[in-house]
């Protein structure tokens, strides 16, 4: 099957600094790699299959060469597009690079998109869904091609579901861990060189206007000390206080 | 002024905290239910205007209805849309978002009119910070409370069948549940790597069942360290609990595990760093080596 697979499309929490009064600098944070895009990878390999494609799409100023070096062959990037805070507008500006690219390929629809279900954009695997009119499964873990379906695999609450459908797709897909085996410096250093092709992506406007940033209200724990069984006394008091114990 | 909000739902308990939320906004709230009739019928007694029922087949999943679901969306004046996180209602809300081009965000702890515009509040950077946001036009949010009071004795509200033409294929094949008592429990014990040695879960085992607690614990326990089987873990990619009480042991409180936790009422945490991230997120906590205050807490809960 042809999949595309998109990657590094927002910028990493944890490379904001907040300041005490809550404003976020982001400095100058670029598009990262994010928890689940290892993940989003393997799945688009797995359900491409052998003798399949997979095509990688990154936006920004987020690096082609880490798909590169990941073993994919194809890196397009959508350079105008930087971080946007409605995820309506990060969905339209995905699908906008997902159509150019099944044009360039003269197809109608790839078999499958797959995008990381981040935790923190998590209306954008859904939203692209919709943009591209297509059918999605989100929390996808695992999955694989077989004829003419794609099978996934996925943890809702609990339970682990297996859910079946037809391509074409979009599948938001959730890491389990770490990265098994990232790619070492020299894959990277090779990656750098390959040729990359960038998208006449405009971004979208956003129906989104930011007001601000504040800290929580609640900062933090109301700590116990003094000696080990003072502390345990007053948080066990505290916890029947509340009624849990 | 008040304005109209419509809560995405497949299953009853993703109601009340959206309803909640709307109507602590001033908004009058509608209900998108997607499943069987009882689950519209259960909707129309939880304090909302109106239900509209979209029925799902057996074996497909919610997410077949996301077409349904925009249909709806397009002849909808609703001026906020609101759904859990969980992948079915998600899916149907990004469907909603690109139907009507509402604004869409993720986090959303509180909502009002201001003027003309709908102002949303919503954690972001992990809980780091409270983001405003606001939309001249609709606005759907990934709601990031999973609390809220059903309402009790609101009068059943006006259920309208909606027909979904042609769902999409998406088949659910099958579901296996995991995580067996642990994900019902009321108190639960995670420990984390602040143990250094596989024989001193005796502690933590002890201190359990002081606490009348099952046991959980972080990934690094299940997956690297195999000292718990992996339907013990708790976390994003593992079990998501809502016990009463969470006593995090020796647990840093990475993101990706105060995911799984985000439903307990009460969190208290033991960890030797008072740095550690996961005292931002719980309630109670005690800075000291867990070595001395595990055995101190058994001391305390059995002295009365
Ligand atoms: C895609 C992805 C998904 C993930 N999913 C999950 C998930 O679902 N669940 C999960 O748990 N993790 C998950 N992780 C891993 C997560 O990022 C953290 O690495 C992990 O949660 C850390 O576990 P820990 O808190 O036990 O260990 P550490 O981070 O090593 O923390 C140990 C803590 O113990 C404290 N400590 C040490 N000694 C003592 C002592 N004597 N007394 C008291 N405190 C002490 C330390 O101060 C420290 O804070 C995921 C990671 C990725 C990349």
């Amino acid at each position: 099957m042809k999949t595309i697979v998109i990657y590094k499309w927002f910028r990493s929490a944890a490379s904001a600094l907040v300041r005490q009064d809550g404003q976020v600098d982001w400095g100058g944070a670029k598009m990262a790699a994010g928890d689940d895009d290892p993940a989003a990878l393997d799945i688009a390999k797995a359900v491409a299959g052998p003798g399949g494609t997979v095509t990688g799409l990154t936006i920004g100023d987020g690096e082609t060469a880490w798909v590169l070096a990941r073993g994919v062959e194809r890196a397009l990037a959508a350079p105008a597009v930087g971080p946007l805070t409605d995820e309506l507008a990060t969905a339209r500006a995905l699908a906008q690079a997902v159509r150019l690219v099944e044009a360039a390929d003269a197809v109608e629809a790839a078999d499958a998109v797959i995008v990381a279900d981040a935790a923190a954009h998590p209306g954008v695997a859904p939203a692209l869904a919709a943009e591209l009119g297509r059918p999605v499964v989100l929390c996808v873990s695992s999955a694989a091609a077989d004829g003419s379906q794609i099978t996934v695999r996925r943890r809702v609450g609990n339970a682990v579901e297996v859910i079946c459908l037809p391509p074409p797709a979009v599948l938001g897909a959730v890491a389990a861990g770490e990265e098994a085996r990232p790619p070492g410096m020299m894959e990277t250093i090779r990656a750098r060189k390959k040729p990359v092709v960038e998208l006449p992506v405009t971004p979208p406007p956003e129906a989104l206007e930011r007001r601000g940033t504040r800290p929580p209200a609640r900062l933090g724990a109301r700590l116990f000390g003094g000696s080990p069984d003072d502390a345990a006394s007053a948080l066990v008091a505290a916890l029947r206080a509340d009624g849990v114990l | 002024m008040t304005f109209e909000l419509w809560a995405v739902v497949t299953a009853t308990e993703q109601l009340a905290p959206l309803v909640a939320a709307g109507l602590s906004g001033g908004a009058a709230v509608s209900a998108v239910a997607v499943g069987p009739l009882e689950l519209a019928q259960t909707a129309s007694g939880m304090g909302v205007a109106k239900v509209y029922w979209i029925e799902t087949s057996p074996g497909l999943a919610a997410e077949a209805y996301t077409g349904a679901v925009g249909e709806l969306a397009r002849r909808s004046a609703a001026r906020a849309w609101l759904a859990s996180a969980a992948p079915g209602p998600r899916a149907l809300l990004g469907a909603a978002a690109a139907a009507t081009g509402a604004g869409l965000t993720t986090g959303g702890v509180a909502l009002r009119l201001d003027g003309e515009q709908v102002v949303v509040e919503r954690e972001a950077l992990d809980g780091a910070v409270i983001e405003t946001v606001a939309a001249n036009g609709p606005i759907a949010v990934v709601w990031g409370l999973g609390e809220g009071e059903p309402a009790v004795g609101a009068p059943p509200a006006e259920i309208e069948p909606v027909p979904a033409a042609s769902p999409w294929a998406v088949e659910s094949l099958s579901i296996e549940a995991a995580g067996g008592g642990l994900s019902q429990a009321s108190r639960v014990v995670g420990v984390g790597r602040g143990v250094r040695a596989r024989a001193d879960l005796a502690l933590v085992e002890e201190l359990a069942e002081a606490f009348g607690a099952e046991v959980g614990c972080s990934m690094p326990l299940a997956d690297d360290l195999h000292w718990y089987a992996e339907e013990r873990y708790i976390g994003r990619s593992g079990l998501r609990i809502a016990p009463a009480v969470y006593l995090a042991l020796g647990i840093s409180g990475q993101p990706q595990h105060v995911e799984g936790v985000r439903g307990a009422r009460v969190i208290a945490a033991v960890n030797s760093d008072p740095e550690a991230p996961i005292f931002k997120t719980a309630t109670y906590g005690i800075a000291q080596d867990l070595y001395e205050v595990a055995p101190a807490l058994v001391r305390a809960l059995r002295d009365n």
